[in-house]
């Protein structure tokens, strides 16, 4: 996902809305959710931005495949599309018998596309293979659980090594996305033949070009989709996507770069969707690696850059910016953590000095080479030569940077890049700050007390005990600058005026639940 | 100097061109005098501006000015295309040279490689080659060097296969002069003509490669502005402000026509059989 | 032409041709290997963690000796079976299938305009030599040669399609599908393309009409009082056929390389952008098919042209 933008002038009404956080919604365009009633059939055109890496959902690893998963798995979890606070899916009810055993009840009258019945047995098939089949990405999803146990037709029970409130969340997303074991005992590998339980099922996939499902008609909420199909054409230029829907060849353009705003305002007969998302632009520091070993300096770039003409620059006003890694309108926001670094250049000044760091003192950092990442470079290479850093970036494609940044090489002080977010926080701060995590690139320790208040947010499922315990989390991670979070990237979506019904949620991976096209 | 005069009076397409170039080298030089701005002084309030008084070109999608830019862009464009040109001499002119000259299983191998590099897609040369060294303007034009080599080995090799027959080439031999002696006194500038005019085609090719490169995100980095970079920010904003591409992209062209130009005067006059 | 020379001909080019492709596929692999970046990073994807990145190395076989890796690729691509993608999982000969049609149509596009244009222009231009005409196409097609062509694809994008909303701005449609939309979505980018090699054809036609029309055989019929027209029609187009074969072909594999950047204003998912993208994502299988591919196509146009050069000119072919 990219960003680049065209700088627009607000209008006033935008710029308002803009600056509260509750405002955010309001972003949403009410027409394009208008009213009346839903009319059946029609098959929805979308334009898709990556091609998948595979239709398995566990053996994928790309965070562009769900959207393209969502039609055809449906998941045990799913989420409140505002705030991602977890509500029953396939299963119906879940609870902690206690912090180490989750209880979970499956829906009944469910089956896949090929017949076969949703059971316990099937949920204990599907988490099984996830731990254990070979090309499976997301073995470390469900590390805490122990086993599965079938307790009943309808119910299965996981034992977990330690407690993890977490797990509603994960399997929301792709560990919760129940496959077919008939489909994949008879061919062990489903990544081109995908069989799934959610209201369309697959037909065909061209690779990047197309990838075509159709409707289910034995889905269990089919009174609550409307769709005869979705056809998914694979376009990962994004401002063609944009031309295509402009064109009236597709309905929807997804999660689109914020310069196209002008585009879409300019372009007659378009509805835009907008809103938060958990993308977040951040530099990622290697705090084992100097100069970001000394917390004054990592302080000093939490002061010294400019988040708000960031946003501004980088995401024309269509985004907020990030002072942690949640945005405001998430369940487990703490807005006291947000006012830790104000953009302050003296104080940056004071601390670098205070750090001995010289003037024009050059950072080592890397990044991409699409044109955005370039684009937030130059931006930040000017914010920082304004407290005497230089500031060089030596760039690469994402497979080789990454690869260099939290692989072995350990090739620069720091990354800018972005964290897509998950469907529950505590992997999010688990990922990013635990000693031996991928994405701590100096798999340095992490302060004390980060990893206790992981564990916390982990212990119990009751909601207002992980939120206290997520703010501790942030607080340790912000008050010790583990990484400068620059921007929170909003979903900036067009549609077709023909689209009805469909709307933006907070993970940033577009949902089709509910829509329906006017003819 | 005389007859350099001559040559341009007749010439006039010749002395264009080199009165352009010379103005580039110039404006290169004297950028930081010239430009009315600092290439990368960014103003978020004022991005992809109409040209107006105060920035003659506008401005692109920081807010910085196009004219500076532009005017920066200048020198490393001219050393783009002049680092890949001498690359592709300092590495194919020897290779053609001793190819043509030694003959034999030397002669195959080399031309065989030759031939394998020319059937490459040269991009996919270009991407693993920055890859190796690191993305950035001197290695990507480095190699676009090793991509123009084998044309130049390939000419320096058919050259050089005639000049060996000649009569001094024999008589230096005779006389028990040494191969290197050989190839640099007698055969080497006698082979070289076809080779100075390919090189200021070359130039041109290599400055075109240069925003190629650019454009794909390969070559110059942030913040230096080089043409080809401003295209690809310019082919960004293509939808809401088209008019960014014109000015690197002319900058491109006239540099272009002009380094064509100079090889085209350079074949004829360099060549007394070629009719006109 | 006699049929032994011609399949002796065939024969002695194909087994050169065998170490060719040997070897750019071998400096191909060596030169992604050796490069940083590492395609198990990308398959991990968001859940990359260090023993996951290991696993799939292993799962892959990127963990094997280099000779190893290559040497089974050659293996299974002497074998006819190119691999699949390592990030797709897709048949390389599969993708190439699907890309290529979208690559050739707009290189065969080009090339048509070239020759279309470029052919009666040179020929009028030599017709009357250093006259208007003459002037006039030798600074086009200055200009064709030095227009940076994903410029000029960028300015046909902005006003045919944006502006004036003629022609399609992005994509392509695959021939077999709708032959008119795939034209349709590909005049464009050939336009882009044709410039220069426009440009290159009048200039070859020109330069070699010239020729032969002040060479002696010509000289002696314009003394016997044949016109021009008929001077060039008769015996100036055979003899400037074999230049002129000699520069399709070689524009036909310029182009082919050309379309990389092309492809990429228009989004058109050629072998271009298959082997960019593969390229920077180090997925090796990928690259090295469609480099064989590639290698194999400039070979067999070399080999057509020469052939064809050698039917028209028997004192060419050896």
């Amino acid at each position: 996902m990219g960003h680049d933008e065209k700088f627009a002038r607000l209008s006033r009404r935008e710029a308002m809305a803009l600056a509260s956080a509750a405002g955010a919604a309001a972003l949403i365009n009410t027409s394009a959710l208008a009213q009346g009633a839903p009319k059946k059939g029609g098959v929805l055109k979308v334009s898709a931005n990556a091609n998948p890496s595979s239709l398995d959902p566990q053996t994928g690893g790309a965070g562009s495949d769900h959207t393209m998963l969502f039609p055809m798995y449906d998941t045990l979890v799913e989420w409140d599309y505002e705030t991602l606070k977890p509500k029953p899916g396939l299963a119906e009810s879940w609870s902690f018998s206690d912090p180490q055993t989750l209880v979970m009840n499956i829906r009944s009258g469910v089956t896949f596309h090929d017949g076969t019945p949703l059971d316990a047995e099937a949920v204990k098939f599907n988490l099984e293979r996830a731990k254990t089949e070979q090309r499976s990405n997301i073995k470390a999803d469900l590390a805490t659980v122990a086993s599965v146990a079938v307790t009943g037709p309808q119910q299965v029970t996981l034992k977990l090594s330690q407690p993890d409130a977490a797990l509603p969340g994960i399997l929301s997303d792709r560990a919760g996305m129940m496959i077919s074991p008939t489909a994949v005992k008879a061919s062990g590998n489903i990544d081109r033949k995908p069989v799934g339980a959610g209201a369309y099922q697959f037909v065909s996939w061209t690779d990047n070009e197309k990838i075509v499902v159709k409707r289910y008609d034995k889905y269990w909420r089919a009174n609550e989709r409307h769709l005869d199909g979705i056809e998914f054409a694979i376009i990962p230029e994004l401002a063609t996507g944009v031309r295509s829907v402009i064109a009236g060849q597709n309905h929807v353009a997804y999660s689109l770069p914020a310069r196209q705003k002008a585009v879409l305002k300019r372009a007659s007969n378009i509805n835009q969707a907008s809103g938060p998302t958990v993308y977040c632009q951040q530099i990622y520091f290697n705090w084992g690696k100097p100069p970001f070993n000394d917390i004054r300096v990592r302080k000093a770039i939490n002061h010294a850059v400019d988040r708000a003409t960031f946003v501004k620059a980088t995401l024309d006003g269509v985004g907020e910016p990030a002072y942690m890694n949640l945005p405001s309108s998430h369940w487990a926001y703490d807005a006291d953590v947000a006012k830790l670094y104000p953009h302050d250049l003296d104080k940056a000044r004071a601390l670098l000095k205070e750090a001995n760091i010289p003037q024009g003192f050059e950072l080592d950092l890397v990044g991409y080479t699409d044109q955005d990442s370039i684009r937030r470079e130059e931006i930040l290479i000017e914010q920082f030569a304004k407290v005497g850093l230089k500031a060089k970036f030596t760039n690469g494609s994402i497979a080789e940077i990454s690869a260099a940044f939290f692989g072995k090489d350990k090739k620069g002080v720091g990354l800018l890049s972005a964290w897509t977010g998950r469907p529950d926080p505590s992997l999010t701060y688990t990922l990013l700050y635990s000693k031996n995590s991928y994405f701590n690139a100096a798999r340095a320790d992490v302060p004390a007390g980060l990893a206790e208040a992981l564990a916390a947010t982990r212990a119990s499922e009751n909601i207002d005990a992980r939120k206290k315990a997520f703010a501790t989390v942030q607080r340790i991670v912000m008050e010790n600058a583990l990484a400068c979070p620059l921007a929170f990237q909003f979903e900036l979506d067009a549609l077709s005026p023909k689209v009805k019904g469909f709307k933006p949620n907070l993970l940033g991976k577009p949902k089709y639940e509910g829509v329906w096209l006017e003819s | 100097m005389n007859g350099f005069f001559a040559f341009l009076r007749r010439d006039v397409r010749a002395a264009l061109a080199i009165a352009y170039l010379a103005l580039l080298v110039l404006v290169a030089v004297a950028a930081p005098w010239l430009s009315p701005y600092s290439p990368t002084a960014q103003n978020v309030n004022d991005m992809l501006a109409q040209p107006s008084a105060a920035h003659w070109l506008g401005t692109d999608d920081l807010g910085r000015d196009i004219l500076s830019r532009l005017i920066h862009g200048a020198p490393a464009t001219i050393y783009a295309s002049f680092l890949a040109v001498g690359v592709a001499i300092l590495l194919g002119v020897p290779v053609g040279l001793a190819a043509g000259y030694f003959g034999g299983w030397i002669d195959d191998v080399i031309s065989r490689t030759i031939d394998t590099l020319l059937s490459f897609p040269a991009i996919v040369l270009a991407i693993a080659v920055t890859g190796a060294l690191g993305i950035g303007l001197t290695n990507g034009m480095i190699a676009v060097g090793i991509v123009f080599a084998p044309q130049l080995a390939r000419l320096a090799r058919a050259r050089t296969l005639v000049v060996r027959h000649e009569l001094y080439v024999d008589a230096a031999r005779c006389f028990g002069a040494s191969t290197p002696h050989i190839l640099w006194r007698h055969v080497l500038p006698n082979a070289i003509q076809p080779v100075i005019v390919q090189v200021t085609l070359l130039l041109a090719a290599a400055l075109l490669a240069e925003a190629s490169l650019s454009f794909l995100g390969l070559g110059v980095q942030p913040p230096h502005p080089s043409w080809g970079a401003m295209l690809a920010r310019a082919y960004q904003a293509m939808d809401i402000a088209p008019e960014q591409m014109y000015p690197p992209g002319l900058a491109i062209l006239f540099t272009a026509l002009a380094f064509n130009a100079l090889g085209e005067s350079l074949r004829i006059a360099l060549d007394p059989t070629l009719k006109r | 032409m006699a049929q032994g020379s011609a399949l002796a001909m065939i024969g002695r080019r194909l087994l050169q041709a065998a170490p060719v492709i040997v070897l750019a596929t071998f400096i191909v692999f060596g030169l992604l290997k050796l490069l940083p970046g590492d395609v198990a990073v990308t398959l991990a994807g968001d859940n990359a963690t260090d023993d996951r990145i290991a696993e799939i190395r292993r799962i892959y076989g990127l963990d094997r000796p280099f000779l190893v890796q290559y040497g089974v690729w050659l293996w299974k691509a002497a074998h006819g079976d190119l691999s699949q993608s390592i990030l797709s999982g897709e048949q390389v000969l599969t993708s190439i299938a699907r890309c290529f049609p979208h690559t050739l149509l707009i290189v065969v596009m080009a090339l048509g305009l070239a020759l279309l244009i470029g052919v009666p222009l040179g020929a009028a231009a030599a017709a009357r030599p250093n006259g208007l005409i003459d002037r006039a196409t030798m600074t086009l097609a200055s200009i064709g040669i030095a227009v940076p062509n994903f410029w000029l694809a960028m300015i046909l994008v902005s006003l045919f399609a944006l502006r004036w909303n003629i022609f399609p701005a992005t994509g392509a449609t695959a021939f077999s599908v709708s032959p008119a939309d795939a034209i349709n979505h590909a005049i464009l980018p050939a336009l882009a393309l044709a410039a220069g090699g426009m440009a290159e054809v009048a200039r070859q036609v020109r330069g070699s009409l010239l020729d032969v029309m002040s060479s002696q055989f010509v000289r002696t019929l314009r003394a016997k009082g044949l016109k021009t027209s008929t001077i060039l029609w008769r015996h100036g187009l055979k003899n400037i056929a074999v230049n002129l074969l000699t520069v399709t072909g070689l524009l036909f594999n310029r182009l082919l390389a050309a379309t990389v950047v092309v492809e990429a204003v228009f989004a058109i998912p050629g072998m271009g952008g298959l082997i960019v993208h593969a390229a920077i994502q180090r997925d090796f299988t990928v690259v090295q098919g469609v480099v064989f591919a590639m290698v194999i196509v400039v070979i067999l146009v070399n080999l057509v042209t020469d052939m064809l050069c050698a039917a028209i000119d028997p004192r060419i072919g050896r």
